[in-house]
């Protein structure tokens, strides 16, 4: 178990988190004293934050460099070269269907929905639509790389389709929709899921490791935005019908 | 602030839980990797976790207070031209701290063995959020609908991907997703907030929701125009 002790090498992660933290915490301490001017409350708070948030990330990101990224990559070797390669789909699924069921963004999305269509679209539903809408792009974003299809074609249609949705859904939707991309992609997709998709595309015949293993965050951030524009579509509809 | 610790820790055991035991189920029934590497992934979630717990505090705690205030008053204090520099300043130093734009350009920089290196990455995805966080704010203060802004943004990434090579092309994607982090959103928000309150038009509460939607198109446009660059 000695191979895990390089958890404990934090120079190379340290140093990089100062230079990630410090035009951060120059712009804010630049701020309080030449414009903000708060009580010392603000920049005792502000110390301790940084302290905070500097070893939370030094943790973070040696965590995701030492631990997730290697045995992502590995784990995709193993699913890559497994004979059953399409096992791999639903894997995708399943991980973009729990990972998104469970997170705290998507369900104050829901919540946030369901307040904007003054309760007629219920916060389960959207729950539940925006935790299929990611499990099929998840799983989509597996078989492209098992197919070996370019991102484009999977990530234009999309754009056109919200596009052409822009014009027919209500303006609140559209907003609280283009906002909402980011809630699905959680600290996992980002790191040990891509990082399992590159690794996967790496040791396949005929694909290229960054042509065909990025692309699969892009995917997963389309899909809430497409939901939610797709729900108050819906949402439109019905009350026009009603008027 | 013990109360609060809490509440951040729950939420980052939720975002994280779920996939780990899926991880640990297909260990066990299909993959199996060598014991110590599946411990590496054990530790690696566990420092991830806390990790993020810490950082999620300290932001809550530090810098979001001031990131408020600043979007609250600078509208009210400030000219046009000193909102649009600190919108500009604010994208770019968030951006350059934030976790998952990081983890992608560690993995583009593996990936691409040093060819695309991370610090040029996280730049360019630094400098297209910078860009369209001043637009988002400039539009909110001239009153142009966001559906217009979006549009044009879209139709400009389609147009851009055909001459990106292609290589770049699913990087540059991902760069849009990975900007709407726990970091940049809270402090976009804030500063489109408090300048819909107090310089925008009719309709000032949702002019400041759309804010994230645009900024993360900056980044897309960033990397393919760094594509071609390269190319």
């Amino acid at each position: 178990m000695t191979e895990l002790l390089d958890f404990l090498h934090f120079q190379a992660v340290t140093a990089e988190v100062l230079v990630a933290m410090g035009p951060l915490v120059v712009f804010f301490l630049g701020f309080q004293f030449f414009f903000l001017k708060l009580p010392a409350q603000y920049v005792k708070n502000l110390l301790k934050g940084m302290v905070l948030t500097f070893i939370g990330l030094i943790l973070f990101l040696q965590g995701v460099k030492v631990g997730f990224l290697p045995v992502g990559s590995a784990m995709g070797g193993v699913l890559g070269s497994l004979e059953t390669k399409w096992i791999i789909i639903p894997i995708g699924f399943a991980l973009g269907f729990v990972a998104t069921i469970a997170e705290p963004a998507v369900q104050i999305l829901s919540y946030e929905v369901e307040r904007t269509s003054g309760g007629s679209i219920r916060a389960k539903i959207i729950l539940l639509t925006l935790a299929l809408g990611v499990s099929v792009v998840m799983a989509l974003g597996m078989a492209r790389i098992l197919y070996g299809i370019p991102i484009l074609y999977l990530v234009i249609p999309p754009y056109l389709l919200v596009l052409i949705l822009l014009k027919f859904s209500d303006p609140t939707f559209t907003s609280i929709a283009f906002d909402a991309g980011g809630v699905a992609t959680g600290p996992m997709t980002v790191t040990f899921v891509l990082a399992t998709a590159v690794g996967i595309a790496t040791v396949m015949e005929d694909r290229d490791p960054i042509a065909d293993g990025f692309g699969l965050i892009a995917l997963v951030a389309l899909a809430p935005i497409l939901s939610v524009m797709i729900l108050g579509m819906f949402y439109t509809l019905r009350r026009r019908k009603r008027a | 602030m013990s109360i609060r610790f809490k509440d951040n820790l729950y939420e980052v055991l939720r975002a994280v839980m779920p996939i780990t035991l899926v991880v640990t189920i297909l260990q066990v029934v299909l993959i199996s990797l060598p014991l110590v590497d599946f411990l590496r992934f054990l530790v690696g979630a566990f420092m991830v976790m806390l990790g993020l717990t810490l950082f999620l505090q300290g932001v809550k705690l530090g810098f979001l207070p001031m990131g408020e205030t600043i979007g609250s008053r600078l509208p009210q204090e400030a000219p046009l031209v000193v909102i649009l520099l600190v919108a500009f300043t604010l994208g770019f130093v968030v951006t350059v701290a934030e976790p998952d734009v990081r983890v992608l350009a560690y993995q583009v920089d593996l990936v691409s063995q040093g060819e695309i290196p991370r610090n040029i990455l996280i730049l360019a995805v630094a400098l297209g959020v910078a860009v369209f966080v001043s637009m988002a704010i400039l539009r909110i203060i001239l009153g142009i609908p966001i559906a217009y802004l979006l549009a044009a943004g879209y139709t400009a990434v389609l147009i851009l991907s055909f001459f990106t090579p292609v290589h770049f092309v699913p990087i540059s994607f991902d760069a849009g997703g990975v900007t709407t982090g726990p970091v940049t959103v809270p402090f976009i928000l804030a500063l489109g907030i408090g300048t819909a309150s107090v310089l925008g038009g009719r309709s000032s509460i949702s002019d400041g929701f759309g804010l994230v939607g645009l900024a993360s198109i900056g980044p897309i446009l960033a990397v393919m125009v760094l594509g071609v660059i390269y190319q």
